[in-house]
């Protein structure tokens, strides 16, 4: 006898799993809007001519890019309401610690991306009498963007992943809603199918698009 | 003994406390070492298997190969972990110890991000070379073996390396289908003596202190042993 498949109880549950993905896409979003910003700026401060800016920058960087998310996660629902004695709401908190997380990551990214500003851009700045930071808003923060763009929405797309992570410190996220389902209904293998199958179709249209970028981008270059 | 009605206390940062656990987190990171390695040397050899499969004539082995790294790249590895954790002893009718399902989902998930690797190193070999081999009147199987394969392995190693630094990473998820690894035993120690400041911070450094001079190994690699060998 095989096993019976039934996928018919997740119907009752559709509010359900979309307020989970709700929550899930809000985190994600949200993340990846921190990650952007901050990430800029901590690429800038990596790069600074100034070691007592540049090293605590790359230290930040190294941490988060070398321990685990899960950890990351953790450490932050526990440690932080010791540390400064405040609650902070959950899905805020996970927003948090994703987001720094992703900052670390997209750091790296754009640095490879302001590296690839040429050098007489930098020189035609002077020239045009530039302020420092019109040089970096509107000369080469568009055209590192523009390279790291493949990256950063890859980075993006693992944070989507990460995501799921802060269902084990019960933020109620699609994953989290998933695991409860599933226990509740003794029916792991639809539920987790689906939910997997919900995320992978959130995430393979941006992978297309990164995809295609990279592409047009190497195109470009050999042109 | 400290009475725990004592606010202050609750701020004070001990990490002598940790002294005491060194064994059981040495235990729970020898674990995380041997799954990572294990998972490691599997997932690379099934991913370069794939980024072959991947690039074969049949439309159907293409697809089929392609679906499986977009989907395991797709989806939340703690997802799969689940679905391997929960499904496989369902699907297969057989039980499946924690230990194997974990080794089956890291792997698989390995391989999916290693086949990527291979492919973009298999991909960079430039189109003059394939020329040359033509010129040359190598047969295929001369070309692969003794011009492409050498090359591309070598380009692989950096990005390889990186590989298995997110999958040490990403190892810590096992400990939320039970396996005691460092993760897991880092938690219930901070758990049981309701010092997570500490607990976890020792663990965050543990892994940082694995993970940070394999990044730098990367960069080694990348800078001396490549451009003398690869480039």
């Amino acid at each position: 006898m095989g096993y019976q498949f039934d996928f018919g109880f997740l119907l009752g549950s559709v509010d359900a799993l979309l307020k989970g993905l709700k929550v899930t896409i809000e985190l994600a979003l949200a993340a990846n809007i921190m990650g952007l910003v901050l990430g800029f700026f901590l690429c800038l401060m990596v790069m600074s001519r100034w070691s007592i800016i540049r090293w605590p920058a790359q230290l930040f960087i190294e941490f988060f890019r070398c321990t685990p998310a899960l950890l990351q996660i953790v450490w932050f629902f526990y440690c932080i309401p010791m540390m400064v004695n405040v609650f902070i709401d959950p899905v805020l908190m996970g927003i948090l610690a994703l987001g720094l997380n992703l900052t670390a990551f997209n750091a790296e990214a754009y640095r490879a991306g302001v590296q690839a500003v040429p050098k007489e851009h930098l020189d035609a700045c002077v020239a045009l009498g530039l302020r420092p930071w019109q040089r970096t808003i509107f000369v080469v923060l568009p055209q590192a963007l523009r390279s790291a763009l493949p990256v950063l929405m890859t980075n993006g797309i693992g944070t989507l992943q990460q995501s799921a992570l802060v269902a084990i410190v019960a933020v109620a996220d699609l994953m989290y809603v998933a695991k409860s389902l599933a226990t509740q209904e003794y029916r792991p293998l639809e539920t987790y199918s689906v939910v997997a199958l919900i995320y992978f179709a959130l995430s393979l249209p941006v992978s297309r698009i990164a995809n295609l970028i990279e592409r047009r981008q190497d195109a470009a270059v050999l042109r | 003994m400290r009475p725990c009605y004592v606010e202050e206390n609750n701020m004070s940062f001990d990490l002598s406390v940790v002294a005491s656990y060194w064994l059981v987190l040495l235990k729970g990171l020898a674990l995380t070492l041997a799954l990572t390695s294990g998972c490691a040397v599997l997932g690379s050899l099934l991913g370069f298997v794939i980024s072959l499969l991947r690039m074969s004539p049949s439309r159907l082995v293409k697809t089929l190969t392609t679906l499986y790294v977009e989907f395991f790249r797709g989806t939340p590895l703690l997802i799969q972990l689940f679905w391997v954790f929960f499904c496989f002893p369902v699907v297969f009718r057989l039980p499946v110890p924690p230990y194997l399902s974990v080794i089956i989902s890291l792997t698989l998930y390995m391989a999916a991000i290693t086949c990527e690797t291979f492919r973009g190193a298999l991909k960079s070999i430039s189109g003059e070379q394939h020329d040359a081999c033509i010129a040359l009147g190598l047969t295929p199987q001369v070309k692969i073996v003794h011009v492409i394969f050498p090359q591309a392995l070598l380009r692989a190693i950096p990005p390889l390396l990186s590989n298995i630094i997110s999958l040490f990473k990403e190892s810590a998820l096992i400990s939320s289908v039970g396996v005691a690894d460092l993760m897991y035993v880092g938690q219930s120690i901070s758990n049981a003596t309701a010092q997570p400041l500490e607990f976890l911070t020792t663990v965050g450094i543990i892994y940082f202190a694995v993970a940070f001079p394999m990044t730098r190994l990367v960069g080694v690699v990348e800078s001396r042993f490549l451009r003398r060998f690869a480039y």
